[in-house]
């Protein structure tokens, strides 16, 4: 199990962290959510024994890794945002690289490497060097240099920054796997999707603080008093903007691109009364849905912002 | 897992083009152009082929003195058969006859002094002849003196006269220890004759090339272009060595490949040894590559190899050292300032002053003995007594100036070392 009790980190006078407690027990996946400079970075460093926190400790099965991190080290794997490879060696001589240092050799070193190779889906490319792999490729072997010592924990920090969408699929199932197989994961991401379809429990973060935490369920719950309504329509004009504030003034209006997102209080039935205004204004509404609460409104409903603000 | 590391930064090393580029090919096409065009200005007086010219001039012969050595042996009482039999054993033992076809004309001192027959009237003119480094001259009477000293115990040495040229010391040197040897040989002969030994053998048996390959190894020789700035692009080629390593390390930090290596337990002690190893093993390769290019391309005989060997160990070592020492600074400053300063200007400097682009010393003597301490002076100042035919005890005090520096280096190294988070 590990624990983070009241962890602190300040940078000369700039506190970056501030009082977070966390928990992951056995076979858990958490989620850690929080915007780019919300101090997740900061916060995965500590946990795993790579920055002494300013103030506050951090246990591994109960023994305390600020005193004795090798306690952690061994048997954590993780996955670092940078890709944290040798682009001049190939994808078999990175993992070779990595599970020698981590004391593996002979026969259990090959079949080991091989293993990942084909877990990662790389084993057609494992003697290129990784120079010449794709974003996503080199992500799947950043992944990959962390699980060859077999972890009991695995701490991912933002894995899929950056690549197209079928390698992030690709990576998603992978670890969806890893969980399923009964790993411990942290994951971090400001992609909200990305934590909901892998995480049991969640931690939001902003600014260094830890703003909400609990099961999707449970977190969702806290905007279970609004609801949604997506609206698509042709001739959206400010005009049938400022009728709709005018007739809901509990309401936030706001456009995103073609589609105008209205939040109010569930307890308003308000479609027919913006058929109505759209009708007066000359709008042709073409679809209104009304959406179930996300981690998205979650966090805008916390925060006032938008996670990717 | 030290192995590991040291054979991940090899691959990291030879896999890229700019450090082979720099450490290997700038040295080589340097050493190329500067050896090449400045042969002209600093091969001037040089000699690299040692082969000392002897003129012997012989005024004596048998049988000019064959009468009066006969009268001689015969007013010591011996006549008759006994006195034919003497005549023949010394005519075997005659010095002169065995100087010119025995000791001379062997193979073996053959390498070292080509060997001319001229008139004795010659003499002033060949004394005023710059190319003639010695000339023998064996007075008429010599033959008779030697009989009666050697072989009757006259106390009558037999002379000769040794002219040695002042123009190139070594190549006289080589002629004097010849003649040296010879002429003891003969002078000793009556107590080797009385010992059952024979003159002829012991004037034969004397250590000729050996005396010569010590002369050379006494004397310097000099430095040609070749050499000089073979030594000087090799100490100052090496000095980039810790740039690329400490750079890599960098990478490594920002990369976060670093975190990866201290949560498989690499401890600081052991990543600061694996860039050490690795900057040794290194230096000792380039090193090895820019010697072997000057001996097969330019034809730079280097002598003094136990000398040359402790001399690029040392300097491998130091290189190595350093490699350790930017490696922390880059680590703690988390950037590659240290590197840069040290690439773009602690290295000109310490070349400048450690004459690998000119003899320093001809500026300012206290330059060069500011440029003796920088550790690429020292190397070089040492390689080169070497290869002037200095002895191995005068390189020490330069070895010395390594090793404090070796130390310095290692030291920092472990004290500034960023502790836990450092470098994250």
């Amino acid at each position: 199990m590990l624990q983070a009790i009241n962890l602190q980190k300040k940078f000369k006078t700039k506190e970056v962290v501030c009082n977070i407690n966390m928990q992951l027990e056995k076979g858990e996946s958490v989620g850690l959510l929080g915007p780019n400079g919300a101090g997740k970075s900061t916060t995965i460093s500590m946990l795993s024994s790579l920055v002494m926190p300013t103030s506050g400790e951090v246990f591994w099965n109960k023994v305390s890794i600020n005193k004795n991190p090798e306690a952690l080290r061994k048997t954590l794997g993780i996955v670092p945002q940078e890709i944290a490879l040798y682009p001049e060696l190939t994808a078999k001589e990175n993992l070779a690289f990595f599970g020698r240092i981590y004391g593996l050799k002979g026969r259990l070193l090959i079949e080991r490497t091989e293993e990942i190779l084909l877990k990662i889906g790389l084993s057609d490319r494992k003697n290129d060097i990784v120079k010449t792999f794709s974003g996503g490729m080199k992500r799947r072997l950043n992944i990959g240099a962390a699980l060859l010592h077999k972890p009991s924990i695995l701490i991912m920090d933002e894995p899929t920054v950056g690549i197209d969408p079928q390698s992030r699929a690709y990576i998603l199932d992978t670890v969806k796997q890893l969980v399923e197989e009964g790993m411990t994961l942290l994951y971090t991401s400001h992609y909200m999707e990305e934590v909901e379809l892998l995480c049991d429990k969640i931690y939001i973060m902003d600014q260094g603080e830890i703003i909400a935490y609990g099961t999707k369920e449970e977190l969702k719950l806290l905007v279970s008093d609004n609801q949604t309504i997506e609206l698509k329509a042709h001739l959206l004009s400010s005009a049938f903007e400022e009728a709709l504030q005018k007739q809901f003034p509990m309401a936030s209006v706001r456009k995103e691109e073609d589609i105008l997102l209205i939040s109010m209080p569930k307890k308003e039935e308000p479609l027919a009364t913006i058929f109505a205004i759209a009708a007066d204004n000359a709008v042709t509404i073409t679809s209104a849905i009304v959406k179930i609460p996300s981690l998205e409104d979650v966090f805008l409903h916390l925060t006032g912002r938008a996670l990717r603000d | 897992m030290l192995l590991s590391l040291i054979g991940k930064q090899m691959k990291m090393l030879l896999r890229n083009k700019q450090p082979l580029i720099i450490l290997l090919v700038m040295p080589l096409v340097l050493i190329t152009i500067l050896s090449t065009a400045l042969a002209g200005v600093m091969d001037n007086g040089g000699e690299s082929a040692i082969q000392a010219r002897l003129v012997i001039l012989d005024e004596s012969n048998w049988e000019q003195e064959e009468e009066s050595i006969k009268s001689f042996i015969e007013e010591q009482g011996v006549s008759g058969s006994a006195l034919d039999a003497l005549l023949t054993q010394v005519k075997m033992n005659d010095p002169i006859h065995i100087l010119e076809n025995s000791i001379l004309a062997s193979k073996e001192v053959g390498k070292y002094i080509s060997v001319e027959k001229k008139k004795a009237t010659d003499l002033n003119n060949l004394r005023k002849d710059k190319n003639i480094d010695g000339i023998l001259m064996i007075p008429s009477n010599f033959r008779l003196n030697y009989i009666k000293s050697a072989y009757f115990g006259v106390n009558q040495t037999p002379d000769i006269d040794v002219f040695l040229s002042q123009e190139n010391e070594i190549r006289a040197s080589i002629i004097q220890s010849v003649i040296q040897e010879w002429q003891n040989g003969f002078t000793k002969s009556l107590v080797f004759s009385k010992a059952g030994i024979s003159p002829n053998e012991i004037m034969q048996n004397t250590e000729n090339v050996k005396k010569i390959e010590q002369e050379l190894q006494e004397r310097e020789r000099k430095i040609p272009a070749s050499i000089y700035y073979t030594v000087g692009m090799l100490v100052m080629f090496a000095l980039y060595i810790p740039t690329f390593l400490s750079g890599f390390a960098l990478q490594e930090v920002q990369w976060k490949v670093y975190d990866r290596l201290i949560l498989a337990g690499v401890s600081s002690t052991l990543y600061t040894v694996s860039i050490f190893i690795t900057g040794t093993i290194v230096a000792v390769m380039q090193q090895a590559i820019i010697l072997i290019f000057g001996k097969l391309v330019l034809g730079i005989d280097w002598i003094g190899a136990e000398g040359m060997l402790v001399i690029v160990l040392g300097y491998s070592f130091f290189i190595g050292g350093l490699s350790s020492l930017l490696t922390t600074l880059q680590l703690r400053t988390k950037s590659e300032g240290a590197a840069n300063i040290f690439s773009g200007f602690v290295v000109s400097i310490f070349a400048f002053l450690g004459g690998s682009f000119f003899n320093i010393g001809d500026v300012s003597s206290l330059l060069a003995n500011i440029g003796n301490f920088t550790p690429n002076g020292a190397t070089m100042t040492a390689i080169l007594s070497i290869q002037k035919g200095q002895q191995l005890e005068v390189i020490w005090s330069y070895i010395s100036a390594l090793f404090v520096w070796f130390i310095l280096c290692v030291l920092l190294s472990i004290v500034l070392f960023p502790k836990r988070g450092g470098t994250s």
